[in-house]
């Protein structure tokens, strides 16, 4: 028996709302790599590492944007990015935004402490807020599924 | 004054013996928005409340009323 769009888009929409928050989570871990890996590293690899956190920190803006389907027809794509979906991605995106405001607040206290690079900081505060937006929407919507 | 929007969407589908997911297909939304409707959770723009109340054939007002 083949599945309906509705169906289809049910089913996408709720492995989402696990995905993205377990995404989110490893996005974090992740970030120990930096955090405290080898200071002797050559330069090459610290572009490498710097070009592969963009590319996952794009990668995983773009899911949240686009609501992560992008080769679906437009039917399913209308139907993960109905109503409450826009609701909760800008209840996401202003969770993010504060969240963004509250790690640089806190990077510029600690700079009249000790010295932070303007990289480092910028590298935090992108991080938090990405990390924060994911998952604030994977819980809105695990809840909107969840309270049937 | 705090108002709440009430809503007896549940019930008025469920006397057209109509699922989430059946009422969600003859709006064009997903089953998870009828969901967080249903819930209160989330609060339908003018246009969807409309395509509810066209879906289900009865006035917005039916289905939505202010609560004080």
């Amino acid at each position: 028996m083949t599945e309906s769009d509705f169906e289809t888009a049910d089913r996408l929409s709720r492995r989402r709302a696990w995905l993205l928050p377990v995404l989110a989570i490893l996005f974090l871990s992740g970030q120990a790599i930096y955090a405290l890996g080898p200071h002797w590293a050559s330069r090459s690899l610290d572009q490498l590492k710097v070009a592969g956190w963009l590319l996952w920190a794009a990668t995983l803006l773009f899911l949240l944007a686009t609501g992560g389907a992008p080769f679906r027809s437009r039917r399913i794509r209308a139907l993960l990015d109905d109503e409450a979906t826009r609701q909760h991605r800008a209840r996401a995106y202003a969770f993010g935004f504060w969240i963004a405001v509250g790690t640089a607040m806190g990077i510029y206290l600690l700079t009249a402490f000790d010295e932070v690079k303007p990289r480092e900081s910028i590298h935090i505060i992108v991080t938090a807020a990405i990390a924060g937006a994911l998952l604030t929407f994977g819980i809105l919507e695990h809840r909107a599924h969840r309270d049937g | 004054m705090a108002e709440r929007l009430a809503n007896r969407l549940r019930d008025l589908r469920s006397e057209l013996d109509l699922t989430q997911a059946a009422l969600a297909e003859k709006v064009g939304v997903s089953r998870k928005t009828i969901n967080t409707v249903e819930n209160g959770v989330f609060i339908p723009s003018t246009l969807l409340a409309l395509r509810l109340a066209r879906a289900l054939g009865c006035p917005v007002e039916a289905i939505f009323s202010l609560e004080d």
